[in-house]
């Protein structure tokens, strides 16, 4: 079971409104990072994923594990999810 | 014209399946769609394709000032989906011709199509040098839009002489503090990017090195240190923080591959005038078709051409205009 998640974006990332459209379509809450907003963020997103990219989402299930997936990747956004 | 059917078979069946949903796609999709003809398209990244991850599009019609690749594309979309395009995420892996019908394999399962439009475009080259495929993501990257943001106040290095190189080592400026632009030979970029990059050269922002070829991405620790690159035969470093590449495009055909549909030698797909490929019933548009001027409006014009050209198949006869 999903306890929350976090998206890192940017503003101008076509990718990231996809990540977004899905969660919603699931409907799914999440909180938004945009690191063009919130730049002083990028180190947390850097260490979180491992990748310089966006979108990175990261799901943090109700026993406190967590998963991160880096760019829009249904096949393992939606599993992390689900 | 027809929904979704599950005649004699739980195979979906549609009017038409598009594969892609580019400009090409879209464009045909409000074409098909308007004319109630029931139309998928299948999609295995981001509407809009290249046209869509693209900073700034100067050159679409109808847009005076210009328009963020990001919103032409999600506009393109809603229009085709206004008038009831879907568009399924996944990936069309193989073509069948069963006579009537097309029968596509997808990572949904199998679909069955009165016509096919293949629109898969492009997407950006590598270039296959040491280091590129070690740090991507990581320092070696595709899309300005998506992680330029990651380079404030950095070093970058561009590879690449053509549009896209100096459109996206432009947009980088908004974040990097200098770019060192390597191009292989000279730069190809249009006239009016030219100008533009003149400006950027002026201020110091941008420099240009000409017939400097990519050797290699080196790094430490998990990190781009610089790129090695040579110059009329030596060896020149380039320090960097990160590195964008902008090489020109892989044409996305792999799927046609053993494929009755027949590509010429830089793999984009044949058609005869009427964008009708080797494979009767599936059809052609985009950057993907042989001769291709990878532009979205020539995309968007041939993706617009090709719905009117299936609608006749459908038909079963030439729309009255060329009787």
């Amino acid at each position: 079971m999903v306890k929350n998640i976090t998206i890192f974006t940017t503003t101008t990332c076509a990718y990231c409104p996809m990540v977004k459209k899905y969660l919603g379509a699931k409907g799914l809450q999440y909180d938004e990072v945009n690191l063009d907003k919130n730049p002083e963020r990028q180190q947390e997103a850097l260490a979180i994923s491992g990748a310089l990219t966006v979108p990175v989402t990261v799901i943090t299930k109700h026993d406190d594990t967590r998963e991160v997936v880096v760019g829009y990747n249904l096949a393992k956004l939606a599993p992390a999810v689900a | 014209m027809r929904g979704v059917q599950m005649a004699d078979t739980d195979i979906p069946k549609h009017d038409v399946i598009i594969v892609g949903a580019g400009p090409a796609a879209l464009s045909a999709a409000i074409y098909t769609t308007r004319e109630d003809i029931d139309t998928l398209l299948f999609e295995r990244g981001v509407p809009g394709g290249l046209a869509a991850i693209t900073d700034w599009v100067d050159n679409y019609p109808g847009f005076p000032e210009g328009v963020a690749g990001l919103e032409l594309a999600s506009n393109l979309q809603k229009q085709a989906e206004r008038f009831g395009a879907v568009i399924e995420f996944g990936e069309v892996l193989k073509i069948h011709d069963e006579g009537k019908w097309k029968r596509l394999e997808t990572t949904s399962g199998d679909m069955l199509a009165r016509a096919v439009l293949i629109a898969t475009g492009s997407d950006y080259k590598k270039i296959g040098v040491p280091g590129e495929v070690e740090y991507y993501a990581r320092g070696v990257h595709y899309c300005a839009t998506c992680d330029g943001a990651f380079y404030r106040d950095k070093r970058l290095v561009v590879i690449g002489g053509g549009n896209s190189a100096v459109q996206e080592s432009i947009f980088l400026t908004r974040f990097a503090s200098h770019i060192d632009l390597l191009v292989r030979s000279t730069v190809k970029a249009s006239e009016i990017l030219q100008d533009d990059l003149q400006t950027y050269v002026d201020s110091g922002k941008i420099t240009v090195h000409l017939n400097t070829a990519t050797e290699e991405i080196v790094g430490e620790d998990g990190k781009v240190l610089h790129v090695i690159g040579k110059q009329h035969g030596k060896r020149v470093d380039f320090p960097t923080d990160g590195v964008f590449v902008f090489v020109g495009l892989k044409p996305n055909s792999e799927f046609l591959k053993d494929s009755d549909i027949e590509l010429d030698h830089l793999h984009l797909v044949k058609s005869n005038d009427d964008l009708q490929t080797t494979m009767k019933g599936v059809f052609v548009a985009g950057d993907i078709h042989s001769g291709a001027t990878m532009q979205i409006a020539s995309a968007a014009g041939e993706g617009a051409t090709a719905a009117l050209k299936i609608r006749e198949y459908l038909e079963g006869h030439k729309h009255p205009i060329q009787n």
